[in-house]
């Protein structure tokens, strides 16, 4: 009786297992990777993120500087890019208003804890 | 008929009062006059071509004499157009709310020291594209020496300005795609970046004006003065940022010179004027020296400036 169930077992295509593998396989992979992606992917992309905004908030304080009171020479010139940075604007304004210490969020950058 | 040596672009400055606009207008008569379709422009805020020419012209380009055309840009009416164009823009891809939170801001920009200048500027580049279609030369009838020196070094100065802009957007950016490396709709947005497209074509166009107005077979300033101290030193002082910035000048045009025989009454003032004179032959030896007697009549209008025309013909 054991004999015919192990050859049973073994008449069974082998792709079926192969692929019930694979598919085991994959799902760690991904959750793996998503793991990965949340643990040290996620940490280096935030900085990354952050570094652009940054760099982005310091050129709109350059072109629109004159808006928050610091004079620009070209601020003319820099008007036919509003149209496409108009979006960002008055939350950019906000945020530079509200900016009560550099060095804090500076700090707050990284991870002391 | 052979046609006298002229350069596209010519300069007229000097210290306000001096007859810049009579000697650019002038010069743009003589250079039509031989054939050579011009265009005579003003970019002084206080316009007196009008007056020069005894004839009307405005803010749109028009035909006052054969072969002459003449502008007086009106730094308002650039400026107003210029903003219409934003505006237009704004409407198509901004949301209302937000065109209506900025607005203050684009006020406070239209108003800002400089947006004239600026205004003139993109006019004047505007200008400069158009040569050969169909104007062969431009005759610029420039503003007092301060606004102008700084008209013509602005392509200079905003270039480094926008070159540091692009490298800060450009990072901003090659940053951000890095971070949506797993997004590829911000990725294709990021791809045609409108604001690194719009500050490229602004370097563009003042590196255009910039090669333009360094290039001694196309451009030459030329200085008007008096024949008196005041004059010659702020014309030394100009020249030397000129140079300073690569802006070829071609001369020096002393306007009013008192001719022999005036009468008793001017000879005092002659006598003073032959020794400036002197003083300017040295100070600008290495320069053409163009000298404009004082005539008894107040120059306007098309004859009284044809009687100087034939002294401005090989500048």
């Amino acid at each position: 009786m054991d004999m015919p169930q192990e050859e049973k077992e073994r008449n069974q295509p082998p792709e079926e297992e192969s692929e019930e593998r694979q598919t085991v396989f994959e799902t760690l992979k991904e959750w793996a990777s998503g793991m990965l992606f949340g643990s040290f992917v996620e940490i280096g992309t935030q900085a990354i993120r952050k570094e652009a905004f940054d760099i982005n908030d310091n050129l709109m304080l350059l072109l629109f500087g004159d808006f928050l009171g610091i004079p620009n020479p070209i601020s003319y010139y820099t008007l036919e890019l509003l149209p496409y940075m108009a979006e960002e604007l008055v939350p950019w304004e906000r945020r530079m208003q509200n900016r009560k210490s550099i060095l804090a969020e500076k700090a707050g950058q990284y991870d002391f804890g | 008929m052979t046609r006298p040596a002229y350069r596209a672009f010519s300069f007229f400055g000097g210290k306000g009062g001096t007859g810049k606009t009579t000697c650019a207008a002038a010069r743009a008569l003589a250079l039509a006059e031989e054939g050579i379709r011009t265009l005579v422009v003003s970019t002084d805020p206080a316009h007196s071509l009008a007056d020069a020419f005894d004839l009307p012209i405005g803010d749109e380009i028009s035909l006052i004499s054969p072969n002459l055309w003449a502008i007086e840009i009106d730094a308002e009416v650039e400026a107003q157009k210029y903003m219409k164009g934003i505006q237009e823009k704004m409407l198509h891809i901004v949301s209302p709310v937000i065109v209506d939170e900025i607005k203050r801001q684009i006020e406070i920009a239209y108003s800002s020291p400089g947006a004239e200048e600026a205004a003139i500027f993109d006019k004047f580049i505007e200008l400069m594209e158009h040569l050969g279609d169909p104007y062969e030369a431009i005759v610029f009838d420039t503003a007092p020496t301060g606004h102008t020196l700084r008209l013509l070094t602005l392509p200079e100065i905003l270039g480094a300005w926008l070159d540091h802009l692009l490298e800060k957007r450009a990072r901003a950016v090659e940053l951000m795609s890095m971070v949506a490396k797993y997004d590829r709709d911000v990725r294709q947005k990021l791809e045609t970046d409108p604001i690194t497209d719009i500050l490229g074509k602004r370097k563009e166009k003042f590196e255009m004006a910039r090669s333009i107005l360094t290039d001694p077979e196309k451009s030459a300033f030329y200085f008007v003065l008096n024949a008196e101290k005041l004059p010659i030193l702020e014309t030394q002082r100009a020249i030397r940022l000129l140079r300073k910035y690569g802006i070829p000048i071609g001369g020096v045009l002393v306007n009013r010179v008192i001719p022999e025989g005036a009468g008793t009454f001017m000879e005092q003032h002659r006598l003073s004027q032959q020794a400036y004179l002197k003083t300017i032959h040295e100070t600008f030896m290495d320069l053409p020296i163009t000298e404009i007697p004082f005539l008894d009549t107040d120059i306007r209008g098309m004859s009284e400036l044809n009687k100087i025309t034939k002294l401005l013909k090989n500048l």
